[in-house]
């Protein structure tokens, strides 16, 4: 209540303050825009944003087509609207707070907070709209996988169904593993123990190339905690999966963590990795230009090294590793909410069943219109490619590139003959996981913020060295540690083992 | 820059015939020349990686000579120009367009208020000193703007908000009240009206002042990607530095979709793309600044001798 009168307040100020300061101009204008904000009930606008690249030349077309398809099945048209990625936080989050009524809007734990937009009120309780308006995509996952994206009993964000695991594991380029003769030693690894020998047979392929290559690999990060059956829950505290109890510790704490620094650290010391860390951009910058043969930690997932070809140009070979294990954070990963504004809720929640039950549909909104975005190559296995001979879908004018933000990407047509099969496999690999201990909690750290912030800088302080192998870890996680407790991880952890008990009990009854 | 032009002025003043190199003169000298270069360092070696090639930059670093010359970053963007031809034409125009506008609506409201004649000089003073000690905030102002003047999405959106600054209408103001009374009395004894005054003997005689401003007001509609942030959808009114702003957080947009899972959604311009891309949105700004120099630095010791 005290939260809905604040957003209320603020806007209603607002308004008299800008009344004032905007005079007799803004009375005129401020009636045409309420007028043009009310559309008649028979056939709502839904208004959809999401991020991309706001590039798309063709997004008219799509918009209509899809407009076309909407009205036909649920009585709405449907209005698109891109932000680019890297501005779709502040844009999203400003339309918000000035209260737009746009209808729906991708949401994440990691880009446009879900957890902050609840707490906003900027999200409408869907539970029992799912229930009622969208009963396929309600059906299509279990309770348990709704249960992720649930905060305080109630669900605010439609799942798009994707990888929800991430089953670590390294790749190497294939050329370097034929040539270096560690290709079957390669596909047989089980864990990061037997890696050091291959390491060592393709360092020494790298020095008899003589400048072809710089490092074995460009980044060593083979410390993320799935890895090791690890779900973190905020902070760098984990519960390990096999915890049915599920108490609650420091990752940077555990033997596994020790572990896998020294040998990174062993890693940096025998010259594998770049003598000083390198950034995002600039390992992606080093796959790019062929400097690095392996990649120590990706997601390996069905389609995988398809998606890398794509990106790098290297054909590569992967291996999981880490055993999938099905958390609260890969289930939520991407999800589509509804305004708490929108003026059509019930539309934008049979906008969100179609989105996900009918595969014409989902697939106009992913990759265009068929025979001018993108015509089938192999109708039997769901195969497309860019229409009229075009060289890439980026040619046709239209190309979001991101199904996992719009809908359930099993329904979403293969680009790549490599890549047909995959969905099934990963449906598997999802249904097969581990399902964490704590899968379907979520931390609420509101009454730690300032202690979580303070634990932030510190593991970004210590962490990143100690992720490059180029401090040595027997001081240095002492010394995280040492900071992290000075920095009142005690105090955050002892809230979240207080969450997670109150969870359980409310569980087991 | 401006540090750099005022110390060298200083000494010019005071010795006007002949420049005598002591011991003290060169130490300055050197000094400011080393903060210059210091300045202009990062500039190079962004100019300098927009000509290295591509894979000698991930290779060999940054450096200040390329290590293998290339122009592929510049063939690159102009092979499609359009989106680029399209935010110089956005920017150049709101900053043509803004400056003219502004300097004009400053000194129209900087010089009455500069006037102890005029009744209403008190209050609308306050009233433009009280703006620039509180303001709604963001929300408020992103309200004001899409819901009520409803710019949101136009080139009005990039004019209004850096159109009047309360800063250099005070600044005005003060400069037009420096000048004397006398000469608008001799004006007002020949049969002057206020607006000949105006256009005839004040606004000649504030050249230096508005020149600086308009520098102001000019770098300001240049430099300005917030107001784009906010407001634009469309990329048909992308100005070029939010372009630019935009090409850099996609990249680290893209790190974070690699965090849960999803690899490479968008192809992102090469590194050497990007400082090309930075080149082009700075070259010109930094000519604009060295014709203004002169006004500049003339227009800032203004207030020093009042």
């Amino acid at each position: 209540m005290a939260r809905l009168g604040r957003r209320s307040l603020l806007r209603t100020a607002t308004q008299v303050g800008v009344g004032v300061l905007a005079g007799v101009q803004s009375l005129g204008t401020h009636a045409i825009a309420q007028a043009s904000s009310r559309t008649p009930a028979s056939s709502p606008v839904l208004t959809y944003i999401y991020a991309g690249s706001s590039d798309q030349k063709a997004l008219p077309d799509v918009e209509k087509a899809l407009s076309g398809l909407a009205m036909e099945r649920i009585s709405a048209s449907v209005k698109l609207v891109t932000f680019d990625w890297g501005t779709f936080d502040q844009k999203i989050s400003l339309a918000n707070a000035a209260g737009e009524k746009h209808d729906l809007y991708y949401t994440a734990p990691w880009i446009n907070n879900y957890y902050t937009n609840i707490r906003q009120e900027y999200l409408l309780k869907l539970e029992k709209l799912l229930a009622d308006l969208a009963p396929i995509l309600w059906g299509s996952m279990t309770p348990d996988t709704w249960d992720a994206a649930r905060v305080g009993g109630s669900i605010y964000g439609a799942i798009n169904q994707q990888i929800f695991v991430k089953p670590f594991g390294p790749y190497i380029r294939a050329d370097v593993a034929k040539d270096a003769g560690v290709e079957d030693a390669f596909r047989a690894l089980t864990s990061y123990d037997d890696i050091g020998p291959i390491m060592a047979e393709v360092k020494k392929y790298i020095d008899s190339k003589q400048g072809g290559f710089q490092y074995v690999t460009v980044a060593a990060n083979i410390n993320a905690t799935e890895t090791f059956g690890y779900d973190v829950v905020d902070s760098g505290l984990v519960v390990k999966s096999t915890d049915m109890a599920g108490k609650v510790g420091l990752y940077s704490d555990t033997l596994e963590y020790s572990r896998a620094a020294l040998t990174i650290r062993q890693w940096n010391e025998l010259g594998y990795t770049p003598s000083e860390p390198k950034t995002s951009s600039e390992q992606q910058d080093a796959w790019k230009a062929g400097l690095s043969t392996m990649m120590m930690s990706g997601v390996v997932k069905p389609g995988g090294d398809a998606e890398i070809k794509g990106r790098w140009g290297h054909e590569v070979i992967s291996v999981a590793i880490a055993e999938p294990l099905l958390t609260t954070a890969g289930s939520t990963a991407t999800m589509t909410g509804v305004n708490s504004l929108s003026a059509n809720p019930e539309a934008a929640v049979k906008f969100l069943e179609l989105l996900n039950s009918d595969v014409r549909f989902y697939n106009t909104l992913c990759k265009g219109i068929e025979g001018v975005h993108w015509e089938w190559d192999d109708k039997a296995s769901l195969l497309i490619r860019p229409a009229g001979g075009k060289a890439s879908y980026a040619d046709t004018g239209y190309n979001p590139n991101t199904d996992w933000q719009f809908g359930n990407v099993f329904n979403s047509y293969y680009t790549a003959r490599s890549q047909v099969g995959a969905w099934p496999a990963t449906a598997d690999l999802n249904r097969n996981a581990r399902p964490s201990p704590l899968l379907g909690f979520t931390f609420d750290g509101k009454s730690v913020d300032t202690e979580r912030a303070a634990c932030a800088a510190v593991a970004k302080e210590f962490g990143e060295p100690l992720t490059f192998g180029i401090v040595d870890p027997m001081t240095q996680i002492p010394a995280l540690n040492k900071a992290l407790q000075a920095a009142g991880i005690d105090r955050i952890r002892a809230e979240m083992q207080k969450q997670i008990d109150a969870w359980m009990a409310a569980k087991k009854r | 820059m401006i540090e750099a032009g005022r110390s060298d002025a200083l000494p010019g003043v005071r010795m006007p015939s002949r420049r005598r190199f002591d011991a003290a003169t060169v130490v300055v000298h050197i000094a400011v020349a080393g903060l210059a270069l210091l300045c202009l360092f990062p500039l190079l070696l962004v100019v300098a990686s927009s000509f290295t090639d591509e894979i000698a930059l991930a290779r060999n670093g940054y450096s200040i000579i390329p290590s293998k010359f290339s122009v592929e970053a510049y063939l690159a963007i102009f092979n499609k120009p359009a989106v680029i031809l399209r935010a110089y034409a956005v920017t150049t125009g709101i900053t043509f367009v803004g400056t003219i506008l502004g300097v004009s609506m400053i000194a129209l409201l900087a010089y009455p208020l500069s006037r102890r004649d005029f009744i209403l000089r008190t209050p609308i003073s306050f009233m433009v000193f009280f703006t620039m000690l509180f303001n709604g905030g963001l929300v408020p102002y992103y309200i004001l703007m899409t819901q009520y003047l409803n710019v949101q999405n136009t080139i009005f959106a990039l004019l209004l908000p850096h159109l009047v600054g309360a800063y250099y209408v005070l600044i005005l103001r003060t400069y037009f009240s420096g000048l004397p009374d006398e000469l608008f009395e001799a004006a007002r004894v020949d049969g002057a009206g206020e607006w000949t005054i105006f256009w005839q003997i004040a606004v000649p005689l504030a050249r230096p002042a508005l020149a600086t401003i308009a520098l102001f007001i000019a770098l300001n509609y240049w430099n300005d990607w917030t107001t784009a942030l906010y407001f634009i959808r469309s990329p048909d009114l992308y100005p070029l530095q939010y372009l630019l702003y935009i090409i850099q957080s996609n990249a680290q947009a893209m790190a974070l979709q690699e965090q849960v899972g999803q690899i490479g959604t968008q192809k992102l311009p090469t590194e050497t793309a990007r400082m090309a891309m930075a080149v082009l949105a700075t070259g010109p700004a930094s000519v604009l600044f060295l014709f203004f120099q002169k006004y500049l630095v003339r227009g800032v010791t203004l207030g020093a001798f009042k």
